[in-house]
């Protein structure tokens, strides 16, 4: 079986998401709310989101990538979001393999040798 | 050139890392090889060295998870309401070290990718002067060729092996800051830096500690013994047990699965045993070149150490092999040194640079529960280099401001500084035991370095309160004979 992706917005339901998968490997990018014309309020997520799904076809088998919009502009600017607070996500984007230290964030997700990297690395 | 690489390093230490991130500065084709070869517990571990997996980082997290322990014990005094005694759980510990070590393994890979630098996880040995062969552990093969070569494997922790039981039974440094659960009652066996260090902050975490030695501690720091006496001392009064002038004869596994240990005492001649859960041995690192296959290409390595035989431009025997590090001969067992020396090797080799490494006056510090931290010429290396009249050593005991509230034992807390007796009284060494003192230390390296003498010393400020000040304050000789207790301000 190959990887398969699901997608999440806000805290709540990228937990939920995270947790239906507990057992396999699972990647995440987070990026920004995208408006009525799916445009993201973040330029940089708007750069690397067509990096990353570029270099979705080197996730390993089983594995579950998890696209989630983290919230508006004002809410990722707090610094009490529970992103920041319980994922330590410091910016979006920020694409990570979860439940290890294994994370990239902004200018690292445009590069495609990174995001390979962080798929296929152990 | 013919060859794939400007560059290649063996070993992705900190000395190897260092080098191949500099030289990518310059635009050149640069490989790093990095393997870990397990330990014979089957530890093993990623990315950068010795340092930053079973070094420097855990170790000096781990010592500050023991002074911790010990601020809690003082915090009463000064008004916060702690139920005692406190209790420490390894695995939290260990779980939110080996985290951190693994997100610098992750950070040295992104690093080597973004700076262009090829990474092979793999075991590499000779084949011919330009040509090595790289091993992964499931036995493929990659043949790497560089116009320049470096070795920095740095080296490993080595095993009594005469010792029966001491492979099987005792771990090492290697496998300590990757235990899962805690090493119970544990005995770090001899006396080598890293058996204080770790004995000290396994008695911080309120575990059953006994260090069992040969002879005398921190062989290779200060001689004087003056230190190293004040350093076991202080952890004796804090709990640390030590069996001095033993050494194991066995190791034996018990049916409830804890270690017999046999020891013979040389002072009362006499055979003693207990019982251990863990026993850790530090009894000197080993360089790890055996699999290089240097008789192949002719790098002339020292008969009795084994480490590579270097000169003042880190160069081997032959003419484009280049050795940095732990590896090589002669030289400190340290991450800066190593860093440093790296970078300027790259430098030279690619960047029309003819800087030398300086190995004088490299300061240094030992991570005991009460810190050492020196830099320069020990006491004796001065007497030895220059006469015992040729040199003043000024001294003095205090107490730090902290200890004072938190009803604090200061007995070891001790500062000397040696200089030169005549002309401008220049200063060679100083040595610091207290709280900080690689903190302390820092700052008068490069006071040594600028040839800082005794009288513009005397003319430096202090701050105040602290304990550094009273390096600015030292005016009492050992030669004077008078107390060097230091009283109130």
């Amino acid at each position: 079986m190959g990887w398969e992706e699901a997608q999440a917005r806000g805290y709540e339901e990228f937990v939920r998401t995270a947790q239906r998968y507990h057992g396999r490997p699972i990647f995440a990018l987070f990026c920004g709310d995208k408006d009525a014309e799916g445009r993201s309020w973040c330029p940089d997520c708007v750069t690397a989101e067509p990096v990353v799904r570029k270099e979705l076809h080197n996730l390993p088998d089983e594995s579950v990538f998890i696209y989630c919009l983290v919230g508006d502009r004002p809410y990722w600017k707090d610094p009490n979001n529970e992103f920041r607070r319980n994922l330590k996500l410091t910016a979006v984007p920020t694409i990570l393999k979860y439940g290890t230290p294994q994370k990239l964030v902004e200018e690292e997700c445009f590069k495609a040798e990174l995001v390979r990297m962080l798929f296929t690395e152990d | 050139g013919k060859n794939e690489y400007d560059l290649l390093v063996i070993g992705g230490g900190s000395g190897g890392l260092a080098c191949a991130k500099e030289a990518a500065q310059f635009g050149r084709k640069v490989a790093v090889l990095d393997y870990v070869e397990p330990s014979p517990q089957g530890t093993s571990w990623g990315l950068g060295g010795t340092c930053v997996n079973v070094g420097c980082i855990p170790k000096k997290l781990m010592h500050q998870a023991a002074l911790l322990g010990s601020a809690l014990k003082d915090a009463q005094h000064y008004g916060w309401n702690i139920a005692q005694p406190v209790h420490h759980t390894w695995s939290v510990m260990a779980q939110g070290v080996q985290n951190y070590v693994k997100s610098l393994n992750w950070g040295h890979r992104v690093q080597l990718q973004d700076k262009k630098v090829k990474y092979f996880n793999m075991k590499g040995s000779f084949s011919d002067p330009h040509t090595v062969r790289g091993l992964t552990k499931a036995g493929k093969e990659t043949i790497v060729t560089a116009d320049n070569i470096v070795l920095a494997t740095g080296g490993r922790p080595k095993y009594p092996t005469h010792i029966a039981g001491a492979l099987e039974y005792g771990i090492t440094s290697d496998d300590l800051f990757w235990l899962k659960e805690s090493p119970g009652k544990t005995l770090p066996s001899f006396i080598l830096y890293v058996s204080l260090e770790c004995a000290g902050f396994l008695t911080g975490i309120g575990l059953d500690t006994t260090v069992m030695m040969r002879s005398i501690p921190l062989r290779g720091f200060d001689q004087a013994s003056q230190m190293a006496s004040l350093v076991t001392e202080h952890m004796e009064s804090y709990g640390t047990k030590f069996l001095k002038r033993c050494f194991p004869t066995k190791v034996e596994k018990l049916k409830s699965n804890r270690l017999q240990v046999t020891w013979k005492n040389t002072d009362l001649g006499t055979e003693e045993s207990d019982s251990f859960d863990t026993v850790m041995w530090a009894v000197g690192r080993a360089p790890d070149t055996k699999t290089l296959n240097l008789e192949t290409v002719g790098v002339k390595t020292n008969s009795e150490t084994g480490k590579i035989i270097v000169d003042a431009s880190e160069a081997t025997s032959v003419p484009h092999i280049y050795a940095i590090g732990d590896i090589t001969e002669g030289r400190p067992e340290l991450t800066p040194t190593a860093i440093a020396a790296g970078k300027l090797l790259a430098q030279r080799l690619f960047g029309q640079s003819s800087e030398l490494m300086d190995y004088d006056n490299v300061p240094t510090t030992v991570f005991t529960p009460l810190e050492y931290g020196c830099v320069g010429l020990s006491e004796e290396a001065a007497v030895q280099c220059h006469g015992s009249d040729n040199i003043e050593v000024f001294h003095a005991y205090y107490k730090p401001l902290e200890f004072t509230v938190a009803e604090r034992d200061a007995t070891q807390c001790y500062m000397k500084m040696v200089c030169l007796r005549e002309r401008e009284q220049r200063i060679l060494g100083l040595h610091f035991i207290g709280p900080n003192a690689g903190e302390v230390i820092q700052g008068f390296a490069l006071a040594i370095k600028c040839g800082a003498t005794y009288p513009q010393l005397m003319k430096t400020v202090g701050i105040h309160p602290t304990c550094a000040e009273e390096v600015t304050k030292l005016h009492i000789t050992k030669r004077s004979g008078l107390d060097a207790t230091v009283t109130g301000c």
